[in-house]
């Protein structure tokens, strides 16, 4: 067991981790954070993504002893202030979602997009998202919902 | 026609959306642990058939950190193979004894450890030492039926007796017939692949058991382990949590038995985590069929008789022998034969999916059809609306009428009670252009260059629940302030189900649906829904929540005409407030009347609305659906693509436009993805799974197809609440076939899904010679 410090939506939290746990894993059944789903566990499906300095990638395919120097941000920390992110927002508006289960993941993804680009086209919301699956098959509105959450962020 | 509504037909959101978006929705995996708990890995065949010589565990067991290692020597059995229905294998995945020393397919389970963590388990798994003594195996489905194939399982033949359905006389129908098309078909092996992992943590406490599970089958596993484990219900109390998807894989399953075990062994709280591979390969899969149809026509395109030879494979546990629907009811003819016949095979079992047996028949019925429109030089869309199926008319293949049969020995008649289906094909056809895009048989929609498309129709349809699901138990209990709490068994597998049922609830009772909580997935305090399954969430659950809602209002009334000193006849309710009809201006606010005292008992009113309703299954409520298809293929590298997609759907007034919406457009996908894409790979040796992840396995994403066009026939169903009925299910069945009849068109080539570029290439190489 190793001691790690893992910086995660702005809180430190000390854990003792083995080399191969997944950050994913970590993330999960040691901090039970369980808002970061595994579906496929081998970066495939989308669903783990969390943000290290704003970029968004697949938490499963991290190492958690190799994340320490990042901050590290989960579906818990968009409404960290018990605010709902307009993402967020506009994915409960829209339906951005049925099982609910590769949601978390659309929206770190989408965040990710919208931070660098507030005015994406459906295309660069598609790709953006691209790494991801729904098996509902929600894709049409779940681009609805991200488009609609731009909108809200934009203020308009 | 119903009245006007103020929920019913608005696209409210989800009541659960905010834990979903937030993440704080839990999934069986995402359970906090409990006290003490342990958590199970399993060791599984690595052969399609063979005997467990020998196991020696005692290596793994004394692993420091191992709590308990089950193999077949703990003999757990359940008492009897099904409940006292012929239809309910409340495992649905039959296999004798819990863990048997003969294994049958591989992926079967061997033996199963609890330790202090998955790590330690998975260690103590390698220390295992079995020795298997091969068995003969059979993977093919023809091969498995013929006399002298090896026997899958220890029990019973390979080959389920036959149910069959007969009407007319056949014979005397193909002898009046102009032309005979007769076509065989098989599909793909499209597995469900939700995205969640489900688990099962097991609890006992003395002989009293708790469990959570992942399940859209509440209390069908509480059944199953009252059966297998020989307890009372009162002793068992099963939690099903949401899932992350399930499109009919969750159910019951053998692994949330291996978890129960484990735990009564290892005398702690255990939980089992599937890993992707073992959801892949170990739970389920659709059914593969392999259908003979033979349609007669006459020269004018009138249908006369129909057969359906429908065999599918049920895998190694698997137990289908019926129609699951009335699927050979999508057109109407006086002669008709359909029969259906499972088969077991080595490979991993197999069992209902989304769309089930419409999907697989309505695919075989609507190419052979199509087939039939060309040899009469008809168009696809004009034969279809000279035969389909129309409301009042008779269900011959219902599954009810067998199960009729099979418990009372009775034959009776089921009719369809609505049918928008010549609305959606005529209208449909509208909205895709089929005028403008239908060049005839034999030519493309249109060619460029290296790219042809080609148009595809396809139309099904599918039951909104059936009666011996059972009864369905609600009940709503309103609060002081006029807020309600309504439980009910359904499960939550990303349908909207809940939300739906607290609509009609809300409906009824005046309030909005932020009013409604909705309390499910707790087998002590639900009332009972078998399974939530057969798209029966809408048309049939929802009658009894409408019937609770209707007592709760009833007794809401009296209370309200004792205060107000009026008739409860008189009295109404809107907006949360009570008034009488009439006067408006005389009424009371639910929250005033619930919360103050009446005279005669000094407390304020107490009010349990609550009913349990089955239905009868003489009328049968059923969507309908017709999908319209433009594929392109690109006949230089055979690549594929979906230009146009048009779904038309009646599945009876829409409760919630924007739920409905996002389940036509899931089952389009899924649909898709088994029509393109999606296809479990069994080795030809082994009886292995190649592809068991998404890698490998391809799920279509959000770049892989245009979004399709949707629109709803609204027919109001009378026996439907608010005249709904079904949608969940149905959505799935027609894809398929929509698109290879458009391949069809673009190059001449009849193929069958999953329709992949080599296949296409292969074809288009063929017709070149």
């Amino acid at each position: 067991m190793h001691p790690i410090t893992l910086n995660i939506n702005g809180e430190k939290h000390e854990v003792s981790v083995r080399p191969h746990w997944s950050l994913a894993y970590v993330i999960r059944e040691k901090l039970g954070l369980t808002g970061t789903k595994t579906g496929c566990e081998m970066g495939t499906c989308g669903s783990c993504t969390v943000l290290l300095d704003g970029k968004p990638y697949f938490s499963c395919l991290r190492m958690a002893i190799d994340s320490g120097s990042y901050a590290i941000t989960t579906i818990e920390g968009l409404d960290a202030d018990g605010k709902l992110h307009p993402l967020q927002q506009a994915f409960i508006e829209e339906h951005g979602m049925q099982c609910g289960f590769c949601t978390p993941g659309m929206i770190i993804a989408a965040k990710a997009l919208l931070d660098e680009n507030p005015v994406p086209a459906e295309l660069d919301i598609r790709e953006a998202i691209g790494g991801h699956l729904c098996r509902c098959g929600t894709y049409m509105r779940i681009v609805k919902s991200i488009q609609k959450g731009a909108r809200i962020a934009r203020g308009n | 026609m119903g009245a006007e509504t103020t929920v019913v037909g608005r696209s409210l959101p989800l009541i659960d959306a905010r834990e979903k978006v937030t993440g704080r929705l839990k999934y069986a995996g995402d359970l906090p642990p409990l006290h003490r708990m342990h958590h199970a890995k399993v060791l599984r065949s690595p052969y399609a058939h063979a005997r467990v010589v020998s196991i020696d565990t005692s290596k793994a067991e004394a692993l420091p950190g191992v709590s308990a290692v089950l193999t077949h020597k703990d003999d757990i059995t359940g008492r009897k193979k099904t409940c006292n229905t012929p239809w309910v294998d409340p495992s649905f995945n039959f296999r004798g004894p819990m863990i048997s020393e003969e294994v049958c397919y591989v992926g079967d389970e061997v033996a199963v450890v609890s330790a202090v963590d998955e790590d330690t388990a998975k260690q103590a798994l390698r220390l295992i030492e079995v020795e298997y003594e091969e068995m003969p195996a059979v993977f093919d489905l023809e091969q498995s039926m013929q006399t002298g194939a090896p026997q899958v399982h220890p029990w019973g033949p390979n080959a389920l007796e036959p149910s069959l359905f007969q009407w007319g006389d056949i014979e005397a129908g193909f002898r009046e017939s102009d032309h005979i098309i007769e076509n065989r078909i098989t599909l793909g092996n499209q597995q469900h692949a939700p995205l969640d992992r489900n688990a099962c943590i097991a609890e006992w406490d003395g002989d009293c058991l708790s469990i959570w599970t992942s399940t859209q089958a509440l209390f069908w596993i509480r059944d199953a382990v009252t059966d297998f484990f020989e307890l009372s219900p009162n002793k068992v109390r099963v939690h099903s949590t949401p899932t992350g998807g399930s499109f009919g894989l969750w159910w019951g399953n053998n692994f949330m038995f291996l978890a129960i075990a484990v735990a009564r062994k290892a005398r702690r709280p255990v939980r089992l985590v599937l890993t992707r591979d073992e959801v892949q390969t170990t739970v389920k899969r659709r059914e593969r069929p392999l259908i003979d149809a033979r349609i007669g026509i006459k020269a004018d395109g009138t249908m006369v008789s129909q057969s359906y030879r429908h065999i599918m494979d049920n895998g190694a546990y698997g137990n289908k022998f019926d129609p699951y629907q009335s699927v050979a009811d999508i057109y109407t003819t006086p002669h008709g034969r359909a029969e259906f016949i499972g088969v077991a095979t080595n490979l991993l079992p197999a069992g209902c999916m989304r769309g089930v047996g419409d999907l697989t028949l309505a695919y075989a019925i609507e190419q052979t059809v199509d087939m039939a429109a060309e040899k009469i030089n008809m168009d696809p869309v004009e034969f279809r609306l000279k035969n389909h199926w129309r409301s009042g008319d008779i269900c011959h293949t219902s599954q009810e009428v067998l199960f009729a049969k099979l418990l009372f020995n009775k034959e009776p008649q089921v009719a369809l009670t609505s049918s928008g289906l010549e609305e959606c094909i005529r209208k449909g056809a509208g909205k895709f252009g089929w005028k403008e895009k239908w060049k005839g048989w034999g030519t493309p929609s249109s060619v460029e260059g290296i790219k042809v498309r080609g148009v595809g129709v396809g139309i099904s349809t599918h039951i909104s629940g059936l009666a011996f699901f059972g009864f369905n138990g609600i009940t709503i209990k309103v609060n002081p302030d006029g807020t309600m709490v309504l439980t009910t068994g359904i499960g939550r597998m990303g349908q909207g189900g809940d939300t739906t049922q607290a609509m009609v609830a809300a409906e009824v009772l005046g309030v909005e649906l932020g009013d409604v909580n909705v309390v499910d997935g707790d087998s002590e305090v639900c009332g009972h829904t078998m399974v939530t399954f057969g798209s029966n969430g809408m048309h049939m659950v929802a009658r009894a929540t409408k019937a609770a809602a209707e007592d709760a209002r009833r007794q809401i009334l009296e209370f309200a005409a004792r205060r107000l000193e009026a008739n409860p006849d008189d009295l109404d309710i809107r907006d949360k407030r009570i008034f009488v009809k009439g006067s408006p201006d005389i009424g009371v606010t639910l929250k005033e009347l619930m919360s103050s005292p009446i005279y005669e008992y000094l407390s304020p009113p107490e009010v349990i609305g609550r009913a349990s309703r089955g239905v009868e299954f003489d009328k049968a409520g059923k969507m309908m659906i017709c999908d319209y298809a433009e594929v392109e293929i690109d006949t230089r590298t055979a690549q594929m693509r979906v230009v146009k997609f048009v779904a038309y759907h009646d599945s009876g007034t829409i409760v919630n436009p924007a739920i409905c919406e996002n389940q036509v457009a899931g089952g389009y996908c899924q649909s898709l993805g088994m029509a393109m894409t999606e296809h479990l790979v069994f080795d030809e040796e082994s009886g292995a799974i190649l592809n068991p992840n998404f890698m490998d396995y391809k799920i279509l994403g959000p770049l892989d197809m245009p979004d399709p066009e949707i629109y709803f026939e609204q027919v109001y169903d009378e026996d439907g609440p608010f005249g709904a009925k079904g949608i969940g299910e149905g959505v799935t069945c027609a894809v398929p076939v929509a698109i290879s009849n458009a391949v069809y068109n673009a190059i001449g080539v009849r193929l069958h899904p999953p329709i992949t570029p080599d296949k296409i290439m292969r074809a288009l190489r063929q017709k070149s010679r």
